[in-house]
């Protein structure tokens, strides 16, 4: 079963991102609400996809991706980077630093469902 | 012939037979426990506690300007619900559910006093039996200090609807 | 703006508020201390942070739920926050000013979506929000100033780089943490998350990174400077921490730059947002617990001489054990409906500016007891009525500056909002060092109203009955005479609504006092259950001082009928509930008086009986048939039948 973490500080945006992702078969959702936690979700459970949103507050979203970048066991993780307009300057950095796809909020949630999917397939 | 038949609940004062919509009935209940309230309107016979909600109970008797009649074991406290209000009705009695096809219910006619089209959606007669349909909504809205002489109204549709049957010759 | 309908985020829209509010209320705080921090040339850095962040989350859900208004609000005023942080801009009167207007204006925004109505005009706002970003140079975002430990700006963004410079005060140690997370220690609830609150705990939390070890395994690293020592921490060993003492680095040129800046503290608070109808349901189940539990009472005391007393007394102990820890569980979950009263205190500070600004004239506002908790209820209904008195203070309470300084004055006026508890009531006093009230004008407008006998002195009590008149207050001729008075009567329902009162104390040339007492929960309180002409009522005890027997020869009848008892020597006047609610008193020999008071205004309610003291469950009164001066609300004591619960307040007011 498919395991989907979701990270944001926001939890409203955290439940728009899950609710865009519902339709997808037997997934399984793990949600933290800073960088730290992040972590620690990765650490002690399989992950299969991140949803990662930037601005985050203790450690920047764009730490944690090169955290899971420099890692052997999390490098493999698809990362979705999920961000508000206005951070758009961080897309060069974050593809460059391994990010498989950047998505700018507003999102359209069927546009993400189907980046997700075809993640999760291809992984 | 039966489009949507909308149920009603029928209801007794002073041998004249009334409808209220049945949804707007939350429920019927025996009379007991009436609480009286200090320098309330005469008709309000005090509160009762329904599903944890304080509501008030309405004579419908003393407010049709019927004289009053002690309770028995006909007695009835309808609870209904008017917009975000829930109040009690207390009645001789009221036992029917009844569904009245839409074909059977007429306007009120026009009476002197005006008070018929007021607090009345429609009159119907079912098996020679007069039903008034009244408009909760209307009852409740009017001010405490309003009389409602209901009474003199429903003679007045009554002979209206009198002299439809028996034309004078 | 895409239209409401179509949005597959609407079903949010209940959430998108509330996390709205947390913020909008986080940014209002967090303004007026910018503000009071203008044109100094050091800007605390967290504070950006946290402004930037609110800005940077509403920003995001507006854009989700369609609501263009409020996003471009929000970008606007994060690329000045973001000037600011990077020191493109300096934090000048103009600045804030455009910044609380867009706060303002966003504010609106949001909640005129929420109660659907048409939405204000964004444009002033937008315009003074450009005349600050307009110079500046297109910003390029880039993540290095994003809120993360306290980087200064072009700094390259903190890979697993060492802890930054910081400082330690007087008794301070360093200490560098870790914890290594596990499933067994998440299923007793310990997380990086509760780990870093317990540091929080006791100290400053200076860095924080995760770390791979040989083995594969991740782990944290926090950096805490501390005055605990270690024995504090000795259990946590159990909780997967490890620490030992950390030398600082010797300081670096470049590091000492930052010592005058605050480090951020790192980490949301552990806090849970709960729905406040599921607290209601909570309640309300509680709420039945006490009653099956008083019913139990009951019966147990009605088997009392079935069962043998052993027995018994242990029936009674368990009884009683219950009792306890129903007290308990209710005021736990009372504790999570109560929000401190700052809240609304710094909506008071905008209203203030706002109202200084617009008449020139300098205005102190002192705050007391912002920490002071009440029920959310009771918040929500109290914002207008103590806008009210707060506005009303300023605008017709204090005088202009040479008004003052002609009388000796500070040519700053003084508006003092406090807050406090005592016992069960919070008490709020919103006080300004005014002109104060015309006695001898509202008098004389009283009497040609016919309001105020000729005879009758005008005590403060009567003075704000009279005020509280919606007749008079509402008379033009009468407000600029008395200079206070509209609305005033909307202020006095509200709190008596909520079971409370409103005193008023006022001296020409002085001041203003206007005094709130509301209760600190609604929902259950301790009465006494007494009868009057047959009739049981309730009334809480809180708002009864004394109960005294007395007997008819102890009355004494004035001229005008008026009863009088002598109280401590003095004598206090009687208000017969019977006679107030037209039932026939029902006593023997004695009956029993219960001494109230109303502001100054002290008088003894006679009732024919006193049947108990028991908890209520207080249910309010709504529908306005039933809605009658003097009673506060309905309760039941399992029974069945409602009982009514008088609010002696309102009884004592409205005495003629």
């Amino acid at each position: 079963m498919p395991n989907i973490l979701v990270a944001d500080d926001s939890p409203t945006m955290r439940r728009m991102v899950i609710a865009s992702l519902q339709s997808l078969p037997n997934v399984h959702f793990e949600e933290a609400s800073s960088g730290l936690e992040a972590i620690e979700r990765l650490a002690l459970a399989p992950v299969h996809l991140i949803v990662l949103d930037l601005n985050m507050p203790d450690i920047h979203g764009l730490e944690v991706l090169h955290f899971t970048r420099r890692h052997e066991v999390f490098r493999s993780i698809p990362v979705i980077v999920l961000t508000t307009k206005g951070d758009e300057a961080s897309r060069a950095e974050a593809l460059s630093a391994g990010a498989a796809i950047y998505i700018t909020k507003p999102f359209e949630p069927h546009l993400l469902a189907q980046y997700a999917r075809d993640l999760l397939e291809t992984a | 012939m039966t489009e949507r038949q909308a149920p009603f609940i029928l209801f007794q004062i002073a041998d004249t037979t009334y409808a209220v919509h049945s949804e707007a009935v939350q429920q019927m209940e025996m009379v007991e426990h009436i609480t009286p309230v200090p320098n309330a309107p005469p008709f309000v016979e005090g509160v009762v506690l329904s599903r944890g909600q304080v509501i008030p109970a309405i004579n419908l008797r003393t407010r049709f300007g019927l004289e009053k009649k002690p309770y028995d074991l006909r007695t009835r406290l309808i609870v209904v619900r008017s917009g975000e209000r829930t109040v009690g009705l207390i009645v001789d009695s009221a036992r029917e559910f009844l569904a009245i096809p839409p074909e059977a219910i007429q306007p009120p006619p026009d009476t002197a006093s005006g008070m018929s089209e007021r607090y009345l959606e429609g009159i119907a007669i079912l098996d020679k039996r007069l039903i008034l349909i009244l408009n909760v909504d209307a009852v409740l809205s009017i001010a405490p200090s309003e009389e409602l002489h209901l009474a003199e109204a429903i003679a007045e549709v009554k002979d209206a609807l009198l002299a439809e049957e028996n034309p004078p010759a | 703006m895409t239209p409401a309908s179509t949005n597959v985020f609407t079903e949010f829209l209940d959430d998108y508020f509330a996390e709205c509010d947390e913020h909008l209320t986080a940014m209002r705080r967090n303004l007026l201390t910018l503000e009071s921090l203008a044109q100094q040339e050091r800007v605390d850095v967290s504070l950006l942070d946290e402004l930037f962040r609110s800005l940077h989350t509403i920003k995001g859900l507006s854009g989700m739920v369609g609501l263009a208004e409020a996003e471009q609000l929000a970008h606007l005023m994060e690329s000045i926050l973001r000037a600011l942080r990077r020191h493109q801009l300096d934090l000048s009167d103009e600045a804030v000013d455009a910044l609380i207007l867009g706060t303002r204006t966003l504010e609106q925004v949001i909640a005129t979506r929420q109660t659907r109505q048409p939405l204000p005009d964004i444009a002033p706002a937008i315009k003074q929000l450009e005349a600050i970003t307009g110079p500046l140079p297109d910003l390029p975002p880039s993540p290095e100033e994003t809120p993360t430990a306290a980087t200064e700006t072009r700094l390259p963004l903190p890979r697993e780089s060492g802890p930054p410079a910081f400082t330690l005060r007087e008794g301070e140690r360093a200490w560098l943490f870790q914890f290594t997370p596990a499933r067994a220690l998440a299923e007793r609830g310990i997380s990086v998350d509760s780990i870093r609150t317990r540091l929080q705990e006791i100290g400053q939390i200076v860095h924080a990174a995760p770390r791979i070890q040989d083995g594969g395994k991740v782990t944290f690293e926090f950096l805490v400077t501390t005055d605990a020592d270690d024995s504090t921490f000795t259990p946590w060993q159990e909780d997967g921490l490890t620490w030992a003492p950390y030398e600082p680095p010797p300081p670096t040129p470049a590091a000492t730059g930052l010592k005058a800046v605050p480090t951020p503290s790192i980490g949301p608070p552990n806090v849970v947002r709960v729905d406040l109808t599921r607290v209601d349901d909570l309640m309300q189940t509680i709420g039945d617990l006490v009653i099956s539990r008083a019913r139990l009472e009951d019966t147990l005391t009605s088997l009392a001489r079935h069962v043998p007393a052993a027995q018994q007394r242990q029936l009674q102990e368990i009884n009683q054990a219950l009792e306890r820890q129903l007290r308990s569980l209710r005021e736990g979950v009372m504790r999570l409906r109560m929000v401190p009263l700052g809240e609304i205190f710094e909506r008071m500070k905008f209203v203030v500016r706002d109202l200084a600004r617009e008449r020139r004239q300098e205005i102190n506002l002192a705050l007391s007891g912002q920490e002071t908790e009440i029920d959310k209820l009771v918040v929500e209904r109290m914002l207008d009525p103590l806008l009210h008195l707060v506005r009303n203070a300023v605008s017709h309470g204090l005088e202009p500056a040479e008004e003052r300084l002609a009388q000796g004055k500070p040519a700053e006026g003084t508006i003092a909002l406090r807050a406090a508890t005592a016992g069960d009531s919070v008490i709020i006093e919103i006080e300004d060092d005014g002109r104060g009230i015309d006695r001898e004008r509202v008098a004389e407008q009283a009497r040609a109203q016919g309001l105020l006998d000729a005879e009758a002195p005008l005590d403060d009590p009567t003075l704000l009955d009279i005020l509280c008149t919606t007749g008079f207050s509402t008379r033009r001729q009468a407000d600029r005479a008395s200079g206070r008075g509209v609305g005033l009567d909307v202020v006095k329902k509200t709190v008596e609504e909520l079971g409370g009162s409103l005193a008023l104390d006022t001296e020409v040339g002085r001041g203003t006092r206007f005094t709130i007492r509301l209760p600190l929960t609604l929902a259950i309180v301790d009465a006494l259950i007494v009868s009057v002409g047959g009739q049981r009522f309730a009334v809480p005890l809180p708002s009864v001082r004394e109960v005294i027997e007395a007997r008819p020869k102890d009355v004494t009848v004035l001229g005008n009928e008026d009863e009088m008892l002598s109280y401590h020597g003095d004598v206090l006047p009687l208000i017969r509930l019977a006679a107030r609610f037209g039932l026939q008193e029902q006593f023997e020999r004695a009956f029993y008086v219960l001494v109230a008071a109303h502001g100054a205004k002290a008088a003894g309610i006679v009732v024919d009986r006193i049947l108990g003291q028991r908890e209520i469950v207080v249910r309010a009164i709504s529908d306005p048939l039933i809605q009658v001066p003097g009673i506060a609300g309905a309760t039941e004591l399992g029974d069945g039948r409602p009982l009514l619960i008088i609010n002696p307040a309102v009884l004592i007011g409205s005495r003629r």
